[in-house]
Parts: structure tokens; sequence; C-alpha cells
């Protein structure tokens, strides 16, 4: 193996991912898409998870971390989606702006 | 002994009546209505007995008097006790008690109030019998009384005020007494408003008497008249002597008390009251309280040409213009209410011109006849069943069915006209002999001229009295009943109610105080037989004690029996007769039997509707007082609702929406707006993260300093205890390396200081501190102690203080400094770390002063992402200096050789 | 790191950000979808180049063969070709959030993307199924145990949430909403009533 492992390179990769995924799910309306970059932010946590574990390789709790990160994310994407589906029923669309109700 | 049972007698005289007022006032409403009435009148009675055997005792010391004339006299307690300024300079101590006094003025007048209230009281009996507010109005009635008396009875002027405002409070309630009725409220607060006026004047006037006289009581003041002759400046303007000043002011309350020109527009509206009320109130005592203020400080007003004057005009005035306003009224107790507004016109000239007793003894007579025609009016009312008043038109024929009414009526006209041996003749003839003496007086035509003037507004007044009394007389008890039958109703269809058609005599409760009355309005007069005659004058003999007149001024020693018949005596004489024959003569020829007004039809329209309507005087009032004071009244109220609420609730409430509206605008119930306001509160979180933050704490024990850092996350920390650069800590002289330690202790030695301090300490506890620079600098004058300088009263300069190498140096200067052993006499002080000195006096507060030395750390901390952060703490340490024994020695005392 | 290494973590780290960038971008949610595919399984290749086998795999099976299915359920469900806007009307809640996250970012990726740390040997069984198996039964068992609650629990509740209402339920709440709706209004007029007498009354 080369003497350096270029973990700047992923944390870089992560960090980008992570602000795309930030920035998406601030900025767009529309529930689903909003789901989809909520994903991809949990993802950039994960391939971070596994860099640093990769750095530190004594132990696996890295990849263990972002095995667990995967199913709880898959568990609140089904809620979330659920959720997506009742305020369609609701407002007959999936916008979040019409989801306004709470407010003062 | 004697004297003391008369004291008592005395106080009991107005407690009687007090103690009524308040169980009537508390309790009447429950209790059984003889039990009221008894209580009612028995307190009347028994202090009209307590003042007849207080004036027989009087009357009988009356001649082995002393200078001040016989009197009785008792103190109850002091009220309160004041220093007040006087004119040119200085400060009177006055005191005031509560103290009462009767001689024989004050005397004369209880009797009147309490026999003269009894009389009414009994007639309420009767005339008040069906009203539901019984209890209440003898509770008032005697509530009044019991003022009066005050007033009355009052040996100096605050009492005597308390009684003044207590007889206007009455006054209101009682005018008011049918409170439901708004136009009769209306009439009460009227009448408690001109009071009140009146009051201001009053209050002015007593200033100034207590400031010229130094004291309150009325025999000082008016023995302290001759002094009143300084001028009085209003500012810089100078308002005649202070007694023209006083004068005025007080007759200002007169004309407000007593109903004279300007302030008499409240008395005609006060017949909405009950008519007992006007009896007792309205002609007998109430309204005589001026000319009682005036005839008790006649000295006062003896000193003031100015003043008398301006007194005998208006007087002379009201006088006349009431008298015009009564010859057109149509109403009984109206034409009696102008008709005492005139007569107290008649007192208070005969008061301008100088003839004090004169005008009492009008009081006197007047209380009598007056009461008596309103008593008689009351009468005639309750016979033909009218709460308001009674039409002199519509009546006719009483003479018939109500002879004592009618007999007891005509006796009281007579006296009021001036018919010859009646009382009123000799009082009315006094007042215009008084009147005439000034129109012949040798001396100042000013005086003649007023003296003129009121003679011949006196004496058309007189005429006018005559007439307007004897035309009620005729219209009303002569001829035939006009309302007995279609006739009176077509009067009635008119007016509120029609009139009883058989109108028959009052009972006896009220038919005896009308004898009663007329029978003293016939025979007083004997007791004011004018000298002339060479008959015994008692009512002089009696008053001149009490009260000043221009004939014992003018006489002095002489006597009053050597006056004889002068030509002023004649005119006068002639004057009155003519007033009243004519008077009478007139009114007979147009009245006598008659239904119609025909001195109306002979008058002018114009003039007769003007008098009529009261010369329009009220409504000049309304629009030139009333109506632009309720103009500002509005203009202030739409200031108020415009501004004050704008200010103060409107602008409030719209920011506290504003704010709200601002604050809610997050909470639009989208979820981006809520995920962007998490984005920026997770930058602040994460940025509080990434730096570290030392948060550096120390304090030093002596040499010794223990610091401590915050604690975070993967923080390490370096030390600079000295904060040369080079860091101490973890290790010494290291550039790189971080420790664990978060707390140290370090020991300071001498080469660390920064720099010198001195510690003053301050009241509260904690030292202040001074930096010592190698300038040298004055040490603030808050920090020191109050006393610090040698010499407390010239002027001070602060001690100063500088750094010279390792040492600092004091310079002393004004200030007192001393050590444990003793003051310090150099002028500077050489002082290193540890040593301290006392600033400030042995017998003031002392302050200790230390000097210290000053030390910065500086700790840098650097957290898990590898940020860095670093802060400073400067300390004050107290480090043993380095310095040789020399150094001590320069410290010098008194006492020499302890310090080491 | 060897050559191979590196070609696979440059095309995967690029596909990934080219779905990322897609995801976040896309005119439909069903293009959107297909972007979130592409990121994924270029994740999957990602943990490849990082010796997690086993991750990988599971990346692939869980993510892209189940979330992303049960996304394009949904979308299917909702209306999945129409055009959707792509960003919100109002500016100054989008400039900020561009602004903040991208600040992040770019402070995170330029601050960091030359680091390196001295590499390590790998262990024998690092990332493949063994290893990761052993762990997650040894020492990570409570945890597995809980996960696996939770995604019962999530069912549940998904279940629960998007059942909607039965006809009896929906009657009941159409009855609750009618009388919330007349109190309400009741309310609402008293309301007017009682500030109609007040400034009555303080006109004066």
């Amino acid at each position: 193996m080369a003497v350096e492992f270029p973990i700047g390179i992923y944390i870089a990769l992560a960090s980008a991912l992570f602000g795309i995924g930030a920035v998406g799910f601030l900025i767009r309306r529309n529930a689903l898409i909003q789901l989809m970059s909520i994903e991809l932010m949990l993802n950039a946590v994960n391939v971070s998870l596994v860099a640093f574990n990769r750095a530190h390789p004594e132990t696996q709790a890295g990849q263990v971390f972002a095995f667990f990160v995967i199913a709880v994310a898959a568990a609140e994407a089904a809620v979330g989606l659920a959720i997506v589906i009742s305020l369609y029923r609701l407002k007959q669309t999936v916008e979040t702006d019409s989801a306004d109700e709470l407010r003062y | 002994m004697n004297e003391l049972l008369y004291e008592r007698a005395l106080v009991w005289i107005i407690l009687l009546p007090l103690i009524g007022a308040v169980l009537n006032g508390l309790l009447g409403r429950f209790a059984d209505k003889n039990l009221v009435s008894a209580l009612g009148v028995g307190s009347v009675a028994g202090s009209f007995f307590l003042a007849l055997v207080c004036f027989a005792h009087l009357f009988t010391g009356m001649d082995a008097a002393n200078e001040h004339g016989a009197q009785i006299a008792v103190t109850a307690y002091q009220w309160f006790h004041l220093s007040l300024p006087a004119f040119g300079g200085g400060v009177h101590e006055v005191g005031i008690d509560v103290r009462f006094l009767m001689d024989a003025l004050s005397g004369l007048m209880t009797l009147v109030v309490t026999g003269v209230g009894l009389v009414i009281h009994v007639y309420s009996l009767g005339y008040m019998k069906e009203d539901p507010g019984y209890a209440r109005f003898f509770a008032y009635l005697n509530l009044f009384l019991a003022s009066m008396l005050i007033l009355v009875l009052g040996s100096n002027l605050p009492v005597m005020f308390v009684g003044w405002e207590g007889v206007g409070l009455c006054s209101y309630l009682l005018i008011g007494f049918w409170y439901q009725t708004p136009a009769f409220a209306a009439a009460g607060k009227k009448a408690f408003i001109a009071n009140r006026i009146g009051d201001f004047g009053v209050l002015i006037g007593m200033f100034i008497l207590v400031s010229a006289a130094g004291s309150f009581e009325f025999a000082d003041i008016n023995s302290a008249a001759p002094s009143l002759t300084q001028p009085f400046f209003l500012g810089t303007w100078q308002m005649g002597t202070l007694a023209t000043a006083a004068g005025l002011f007080l007759f200002l309350g007169c004309t407000g008390k007593s109903a004279q020109i300007p302030l008499y527009v409240w008395l005609p509206d006060a017949m909405a009251g009950p008519t007992p009320v006007s009896a007792l109130i309205h002609a007998a005592t109430m309204v005589t309280a001026g000319v009682y203020l005036t005839c008790r400080l006649s000295p006062v007003f003896m000193q003031s040409p100015v003043a008398m004057g301006v007194i005998a005009v208006i007087g002379a005035s009201t006088a006349l213009l009431a008298a015009s306003i009564a010859v057109a009224q149509k109403e009984m107790k109206r034409i009696l209410a102008y008709s005492t507004v005139s007569q107290l016109g008649f007192m208070f000239a005969a008061v301008g011109v100088g003839a004090f007793s004169a005008g009492f003894y009008q009081v006197f007579t007047h209380a009598f006849f007056k009461a008596c025609l309103f008593l008689g009016a009351g009468s005639v009312m309750h016979a033909i069943g009218s709460h308001t008043d009674a039409d002199i038109f519509r009546l006719g024929g009483l003479h018939k069915k109500m002879p004592k009414t009618s007999w007891t009526f005509l006796l009281a006209a007579c006296s009021i006209a001036g018919v010859p041996l009646f009382a009123g003749f000799f009082s009315k003839d006094g007042i215009l002999l008084g009147a005439s003496e000034l129109a012949y007086a040798p001396e100042p035509l000013s005086a003649n001229w007023v003296g003129w003037f009121v003679l011949v507004a006196l004496s058309l007044a007189a005429t006018m009295t005559a007439f307007y009394m004897f035309r009620m007389y005729f219209l009303a008890f002569t001829g035939e009943y006009r309302s007995a039958g279609e006739e009176g109703a077509a009067h009635g269809a008119h007016d509120h109610h029609a009139y009883d058609p058989n109108p028959h005599e009052s009972p006896d409760t009220m038919t005896w105080p009308l004898i009663i009355l007329a029978a003293g309005a016939v025979s007083l007069g004997l007791l004011g037989l004018p000298t002339e005659w060479h008959l015994t004058n008692w009512w002089q003999g009696w008053m001149g004690h009490s009260i000043a007149s221009v004939h014992a001024a003018a006489e002095g020693a002489e006597g009053a029996e050597e006056s004889g018949l002068t030509i002023a005596y004649w005119t006068a004489l002639a004057s009155g007769v003519l007033a009243m024959a004519v008077g009478i003569g007139a009114a007979y020829k147009l009245y006598y039997n008659r239904a119609d007004d025909r001195f109306r039809d002979a008058m002018p329209g114009r003039l007769y509707q003007l008098m009529a309507d009261k010369w329009r005087v009220d409504e000049l009032y309304q629009r030139v007082i009333l109506g632009p004071l309720a103009g500002l009244a509005t203009f202030v109220g739409w200031i108020d609702q415009t501004f004050v609420d704008m200010l103060l609730t409107r602008i409030p409430s719209k920011l506290a929406l504003l704010s709200g509206f601002v604050a809610t605008r997050i909470q639009n119930g989208r979820v981006y707006a809520y995920g962007a306001v998490m984005t920026v509160g997770l930058a602040v979180v994460s940025w509080f993260f990434v730096t570290p933050h030392p948060n550096l704490e120390g304090q030093a024990e002596g040499a010794t300093a223990h610091f401590e850092a915050a604690a975070g996350m993967g923080y390490a920390y370096r030390w600079d205890f000295d904060s040369d650069g080079t860091w101490d800590a973890p290790t010494q002289g290291s550039e790189e390396g971080f420790g664990a330690e978060r707390s140290p202790s370090h020991e300071y030695a001498f080469s660390a200081l920064r720099g010198r301090v001195l510690l003053i300490a301050q009241p509260d506890g904690d030292d202040a501190r001074v930096l010592v620079t190698e300038e040298p600098r004055p040490l603030p004058a808050s920090l020191l102690p109050a006393g610090w300088m040698e010499d407390p009263t010239g002027d001070a300069t602060l001690p100063s203080v500088r750094l010279e190498g390792t040492e600092i140096v004091l310079r002393r200067n004004s200030a007192v400094f001393s050590t444990p052993h003793g003051a310090i006499a150099d002028e500077e002080v050489h002082l290193g770390i540890g040593d301290h000195v006392i600033v400030g006096r042995p017998e003031t507060s002392r302050t200790d002063i230390a000097v210290r030395g000053l030390v910065e750390a500086t700790v840098e901390v650097e957290n898990a992402f590898g940020n860095r952060a670093h802060e400073s703490l400067e300390l004050v340490v107290n480090v043993p200096p380095e310095r040789s024994e020399p150094a001590q020695a320069r410290l010098t005392t008194a006492t020499d050789e302890v310090l080491r | 790191m060897s050559t191979p290494n590196m070609v696979l973590l440059i095309v995967s780290g690029l596909l990934a950000l080219g779905g990322a960038l897609g995801t976040v971008a896309a005119n439909r949610p069903l293009r959107a979808a297909v972007a979130l595919l592409v990121n994924i399984v270029a994740l999957s290749g990602i943990f490849l180049s990082l010796h997690a086998q086993f991750l990988a795999m599971v990346q692939l099976i869980v993510y892209a063969g189940a979330v992303v299915v049960l996304f394009v359920f949904v979308i299917m469900m909702v209306g999945a070709t129409e055009k959707v806007p792509r960003t919100l009307r109002g500016l100054t809640p989008r400039t900020l959030s561009l602004v903040l996250m991208s600040l992040v970012a770019l402070m995170l990726v330029f601050g960091v993307v030359y680091v390196a740390m001295p590499a390590q040997d790998l262990p024998e069984d690092y990332g493949t199924v063994m290893g990761l198996g052993a762990v997650l039964f040894t020492q990570a068992a409570l945890p597995f145990e809980m996960v696996s609650i939770t995604l019962t629990v999530a069912i549940v509740g998904a279940l629960a949430v998007g059942r909607g209402r039965t006809p009896k339920e929906a009657e009941a709440a159409k009855a609750a909403e009618a009388a919330r709706q007349l109190e309400g209004a009741e309310r609402l007029a008293e309301e007017r009533r009682i500030s109609a007498e007040v400034s009555a009354h303080g006109g004066h």
C-alpha cells in the first residue's frame, strides 16, 4: 500500500454531497424530492464514516455504524413516504408549501 | 369656677346641634319620626337656652368690663403651629388654637342664630312632615346650625373659616335637598361654586392679615390695625395699603357668601330648597355672615377708605339692582329672595359708610322680618299645595282664608318697608343716617360723593322695597282668590299644577313661629332707639366695644348723647319716611283689591322685560365665563383623547401588534422556512463547537495565583504566566506542546511583575485599583474618604502617585497619610509592594491604600479540530519585594524606629 | 493508493456528484428518482474503493433495490410525469439557504481535500461479510436487535399513517369538522360583538 491514504478526497466528496443534499432540501418544494435530498445527506454521512474507518482500520465500528444508518434510513423513508401519501390525500398535492396550517 | 361653667356652656352651644346632626344623620333613617323631631328640635332648644344663659352673664358684666369689653372665651386645644414669613422680613411663629369667644357682637349673633333657628326648626316639624327625607333634613339643618355657631363664636380666622365653609356646604346640601330634580341639584351646585369663589378671597385676606399682624386671632389683628397702613405690593404693582388689600379680598368673600354684586346670582336660584331653608339660611343667618365678618374686623376696614368706599358703592348698587328686579317678579319666594339681596346691600352700604353698628342692627332686624316673610310664604305654599313657588297673580283674598298668616305677613312687611316705630324703621334709619353723615362730612370730597351716592341709591331702593313688598301683600292677600274655580283651572293649564281651590290656615306648629317672629319684627326696634331722641341706645352701648364706628372715631370721648339733631339727621329721616310713603302709596293705588298688573302696563315694555329677566346677568355670565370654560374643557378633552390617548394607549398597542407581527413572520407553517432557520442555528452552534473558548479565571493569594480555564471537548492548554511570549507550561519554553493542565497555580517572582497598582479600600468592600505610571497621576477624589484632606476649609490638592524604577512614590500634597504608628510628615513617600498607608484624618473615616503588583497571564487552548484561541487576564499579586532595607527606612514617622 | 482504485474512486465520485445534482435539480420527480439511483450505485462503487465490500452490496440491495423502488411507487401514485417547479417563489429563503450551505460545503471541501493520513495495514477480514458479521452479532448485537424493532415499528407506523380513513371514520371526521367550524364562527361573532361594545364605550 502507499504510505498515505488520501482521506481528504473522501471527506471532500462527502461534504459536497451533504451540501448538495442540504441545499436541495431547503430549496425544493416537492415533498418527494425533499425526501430524496434527505437520503442524499444520509449517504454522504455514510461515506465519511467508512472513510474514517479506513483510516483507522483496527476496528470496524465505522462500517457497522454505516450499516445501521442504512437500515434506519430505510425505515425513515418508508414512514416519510406514508406521510407524503397522507398529505396527498388531504391536499391533492405533494407540495410542502400547502401544509401550512400550523401557523401563528 | 363660675367662669369655667360659662366656658363649658359656650362649647356645648356648638356641640349640641353637632351631636344632633351626627345622630340624626347616621341613625335617623331607622328611628321613629318623633324621636328624630325631638332630637332635632331639642338640640337647638338646648343650644338656645345655653346661649341665653351665657348672654345674660355677659349682659350683667357689660358695665364692669375690661378694655376688651365683657366676653367669655374658651380654648379647646391647639390645632397646629406655623412659621410664616412676615411683611418686611422676619418670621412669625403663629399658633392656631381652636378657640371660641363670645362678646356682645357674637353673643347677639348667637342668640339670633339659635333663637330664629329654634323657631324655624319648630316650623319645619309641620312643613316637612310628609317628606321622606325627614331625618336627613333635620340632620342637615342641625349641621348648618352648628357650622354657623362655629363661624360666629370662633375667636380667630381659621376657626371662623371652618364655620364659613361649613355653612357653605350645608347650604349646598339643603338647597339641593330634593336632588332628584336636576334643576334643584344644579341650584345647589351654583350656590356652592359662587361661595367657593368668594372663599378664595377670604383666604387671601386671611393670609395678608396674618403676615402683617403675626396672629390669626381677631383681637390681635384688630389691635394691630393701625400698622396696616403699609403699602401692599402685588409683585411690583402697588395695590394700596395692606388694609385695603385685605379688606378688598375679604369683601370678595362677603360678596360670595352674602350675595352682593358680582356673586349674588346663586341666591335667587337657591329658592329651590324647602322654604324653612330659605328662611333660615338665606334670610336670617348664613347670608349675614359676610356682614358679621366685616363688623368683626371693623378696625381693619376702618384703616382703608378705599375699601370702605368700594364696599359702600357695591352695597348700594346691589340694593338698587336687586330691588329693581324684585319689582317685576311674580312669584313670592323669588321676590323675597331678591329682597334679601337688596337688604344685604343695605347692610354693606352701612358698613361702607362707617356705620358698622347700624349695619349690624339691620342684620338683627332683618333676621326677624325676613324669616317671618319667608315662613309666611311657606305657609301660603303649604296651603295651596305648591312645592315650588306661589304666583301672586293666581292668589288673592287669602286674608280671609288665612288670617294668622296674613296678619304676621303684614306686620313683617311694614317692618321691612320702614313704617315708623317698627324695628325695620330704626335700623334703616340708622343706615341712612350713616350715609348722610358721610355726605355732609366736612372732609374729603370723595367721601361726600360716596355718601350722596349711597344716600340716593338707598332711598330709591327703599322706595322700591316698600313698593314690591306691598304689591306682594295686596295681590296675594286682598281681593278675591283667583284660583278658586275656572279661572284657576285656566291658569293651571299653563303652569305645572293647579293650586288648591280652597286653601286654609296652616297648623299651629307653623303659625306660632310666624307670630313670634312678627312680634320680634315689631318690638325689637326698642333696642336701637336713636340717640338723637335722647333715649337710651342700648344697641350702640353693647356694640361700642366690639365694633369700631365712625362716631367713636370722630367724637371720641364726647359720647353719643351729644350728637343732636343735625341736618344729616333730618335728611336721613326725611328720605326714609318719604321712601316708605311713596312706595306703600303707589302699591296701594295700583294693586289693592285688583288682579291685573297696571304697573307693568304703565312701564316701557323693554325696560320692564329687562327687569323681569333679572337684567340678564345670568345670561351674561354664561356667555362670558361659563361658555368659554366649557369650551376650554372640551378642547382639553379633545387633546386628551387625541394626544394622550394616542401616546399612552394607541401607540404602545400598535407597537405590541407590530412586534408580534414581525415575530410571527417566521411561523408560516412551511417546512422550508423552518429548515432555513434550523440551518442558521446549526451554523451558530457549529461555530461554537468549532472554535474553542478558554474563559480564563484567576485568583491571587499573596504571591501565588490560581488559574482555571474552561473545559471542553478535546481541549488542550498551554500557559504563559507572565505573558512574556514564552510558554511556561506544560513544558518550559515549548512552542508546540499542549498539555492537559486546566487549573494550574503559579508563584510569581518579582521579575514577572508587569506594573504597580494601588488598591484603595472602598466602603462597599471592594478595592479600587489605580494603575501607577511613570507620569504622576492624582488619586481620584471619588475613591478617597471624605476627610482625606488636612484642612477641610481651604483648597485641597489631591495626592499623586508615580512610578520610579521599581518603587512607587506617593506625593502627599494636602492629604493626611499615616501608618499604624503615626502620621507621615514627609511630602513624598516611597513605597514598595506590600506596603500600605492609611489616608484620612483620625476622627473621620479612614481608608487603607495598599501597593500591589500587577501580572498578566495568558492561556492558549486548542480543540480537537485544531483551532486555537487564547485569552489573557490581569491579576493583582502581592510579591515580596527584592529591595534592600534602606528603602523601608525612608518612611519617617513621628516615632521613628518601630517600622522594621 | 493503487491506480485502479483511484480510477474507480474518481469515476464513482463524479457519477455520485452528477447524480446528486440531478436529484436536486430535476424537473420531474421520476427523473429525480433515476438520478438518485445513479447516485446510489456510484456510492456503492465508492464503498468498494474503500474496501467495504459488504457495505457496498448492502447499499445496492437496500437502497437501490428497496428505497428507490418505494420512491418510484409513490411517485407513480401521486403523478410522476408532470413538471414540477424547480425552486421556491421566495427569493430570500432560497438565497439564504444556497449561500449558507455552499459556504459550509466549500469550507469543508477546500479545507480538507488535501489532508492525508498514514495508511495502515488492513486486517484480514476487513470489510468482508465474515468480519462485519462477527462484529454485528457479538459487539453490536444489541443495536442490531434494536434496529429490527425499529424496522417493525416503522412498518406499523407507515401502515397506520398511510391507511387513510374507513368510511365510518370519514363520516365521523366530517361531522367533527363541521362542529368545529360552527364553534369557530360563533366565537368569531362573539369577539366582533365585544370589540364593537368596547369601541362604543371607549369613545367617551
